[in-house]
């Protein structure tokens, strides 16, 4: 088995008396794909934000590349390594998609802060951003303003954001929601082309994306981790298909 | 990325031909005016690039000013330091201040940073209606201009100060605009427009909002030592809230983000309020010349209309307008 890339150990979390995330620890080799299920209120999308920062854990500890990351804020983190999109489509509406892109291209080399030179300059940046827009099927959008953009292809592009950092851990809240059947089917897609490298964990409620995907599943129930293991023995879980599949299907 | 603003530098280039004309045309109480709107230019950028750019809604922005003011008078007065060596130390003093209060600021959002700012530019009005070494609340007078006697120029004269004046805001537009459209001005644009996700991307993104914060402080600064060395005095009121307000209204007015609706907003907001004020302006409307005294009033109601009409202000309806023009045209040449 290949290294660790990112270890969760003992991650707590509680609002007031209501505790969302309960020593939930959690491996990931290099180039894992791994799944996060659980019904709504499982505490999925707090385990994120717990890993990605954005909410201060209130103990456990999170290590990428065997660095521990517990004081960092949300941007030192991501400069460490950790990407990710979000479950509402969360951009920058009044900038173009090409601008959007740069923007995440920019900051991936560090170039933020210049002030003396004209981004319009840096013509490798704009021609990444173009090369990216092109992976990411928004090669026919780059001039457009996100805030005119349909709902679809804002959700690529929020992937997409995400994926310029090339990060060394990818976290992907929901990637498919409200998207139509032939949008779900171009994101596997895109999903399935990332380099074998590249660490992923999925939070998804579409069951045929997140079993046809992962290699590995953390089902999470009440802030707690119910059970963790291959798409067949998740499947095959009683448990799981009590407290979760069942109620869906 | 090169569509983006079409008509920022034509807008520029208009308004400098206007405030040449200006120059050409005006006599000693217009190049007065001149001054005073060059100076208020200057000032009203310097909070553009807080507010419009970067997002941050300060109205304390007048206390850097004031700063920038009692420096200079300060240092040329006491300590008969040269105007321009005055100038680099209001600069130098007013960016510092901007940086000190921006550590505790920029951690703040919203209604939040709007009131720290406030009571923060009111505490530098306090301490100035109380200094007694800056004469209290009558404030001080004697600063001198520039000494540009060995280029044959005299400042006392209002044509060279205004020119001057203008030259310097020229000069501060071009460098708002270069840093506005570099990494670091796109940057400030998206933590404007979402500066959760630009964290996410990797942005620290209060040491930009910090660095924002005091390269303003540092303009107004500026904008303080050349208002000090226009009139020759320096009064606590340069720090009261009522200035920065009324710099956000140019701001607003003019269009907020995009420089030189700030500067012609300036130009607006001074012309109007010199020709409100003023009896025969409304006498030659065939109006009592009574309205003048109640100008304060149809300046407001001007405001009013504006934010209702124009919310994007003045540059935002030009651009819109524009905007309008052009895809018009190309409907008609392009489609068929």
């Amino acid at each position: 088995m290949s290294e660790v890339v990112f270890r969760a150990e003992g991650l707590r979390k509680s609002f007031g008396s209501l505790r969302v995330t309960d020593e939930v620890s959690l491996r990931l080799p290099a180039g894992r794909r791994h799944g996060l299920i659980g019904p709504n209120g499982a505490g999925k999308t707090t385990l994120f934000d717990l890993i990605t920062g954005e909410v201060e854990a209130d103990a456990g500890e999170v290590f990428l590349g065997g660095r521990s990351l517990n004081r960092a804020p949300p941007d030192a983190r991501a400069r460490a390594g950790l990407a990710r999109s979000f479950q509402r489509n969360n951009l920058f509406p009044g900038l173009t998609v090409h601008e959007n892109l740069a923007l995440a291209c920019a900051l991936k080399h560090g170039i933020g802060h210049v002030f003396w030179r004209r981004l319009e300059r840096f013509t490798a940046l704009w021609q990444e951003a173009e090369e990216n827009a092109g992976r990411l099927g928004l090669a026919d959008h780059l001039g457009q303003r996100v805030s005119t953009l349909a709902y679809g292809t804002q959700r690529q592009l929020e992937i997409g954001l995400a994926l310029v950092q090339e990060p060394l851990l990818l976290l992907l809240d929901e990637p498919t929601a409200g998207m139509s059947p032939e949008e779900t089917s171009g994101i596997l897609e895109l999903l399935s082309s990332l380099p074998e490298s590249l660490t992923l964990l999925i939070i998804e409620h579409d069951m045929d994306v997140i079993f046809g995907l992962a290699e590995r599943i953390t089902v999470l129930d009440y802030g707690r981790v119910l059970l963790e293991g291959t798409p067949g023995e998740v499947r095959g879980s009683d448990e799981v298909r009590r407290r979760y599949l069942g109620a869906a299907h | 990325m090169r569509e983006r603003d079409p008509i920022q530098l034509p807008v520029a280039g208009l308004l400098a031909v206007i405030a040449v004309a200006a120059w050409f045309g005006a006599g000693y109480f217009g190049q007065e005016l001149l001054a005073e709107i060059a100076i208020l230019a200057i000032f009203a950028m310097s909070l553009d690039l807080l507010v419009g750019v970067a997002g941050m809604v300060s109205l304390g922005h007048a206390g850097f000013l004031a700063l920038g003011a009692y420096a200079t008078a300060g240092a040329t007065v006491f300590w008969g330091w040269p105007p321009a060596a005055a100038l680099a130390f209001s600069v130098a003093v007013a960016g510092a201040c901007a940086l000190g209060v921006g550590l505790f600021a920029v951690r703040l959002g919203g209604v939040f940073f709007i009131m720290i700012t406030l009571a923060i530019g009111q505490m530098f009005y306090a301490y100035f209606f109380k200094a007694r070494a800056f004469g209290g609340d009558n404030g001080m007078s004697g600063t001198p201009r520039f000494d540009l006697s060995p280029l044959g120029l005299e400042t006392g004269d209002p044509a060279v100060f205004s020119a001057l004046m203008l030259v310097i805001a020229g000069a501060v537009y071009v460098a708002l605009l270069l840093l506005v459209r570099s990494p670091f001005g796109m940057m400030l644009t998206a933590i404007h427009q979402n500066e959760n996700r630009l964290a996410s991307l990797g942005c620290p993104v209060r040491r930009y909002k910090l660095a924002a914060f005091g390269l303003g402080g540092a303009i107004a600064g500026l904008a303080g030592a050349l208002m000090a060395q226009h009139t020759g005095f320096v009064s606590p009121d340069l720090a009261f809230w009522t200035l920065s307000g009324e710099a956000l209204i140019i701001v607003i007015l003019g269009g907020s983000g995009s420089l030189v609706g700030a500067a012609g907003g300036a130009a607006v907001f001074v012309m109007l309020r010199d020709h409100l004020s003023d009896g025969s302006f409304w006498e030659g409307l065939r109006l009592s010349g009574d309205i003048a005294t109640h100008w304060q009033l149809v300046m407001g109601l001007f405001f009013i209309a504006v934010v209702l009409l124009a919310r994007d202000g003045l540059y935002g309806r030009l651009s819109w307008l524009v905007d309008r023009v052009r895809s018009a045209w190309r409907g008609r040449g392009g489609g068929a």
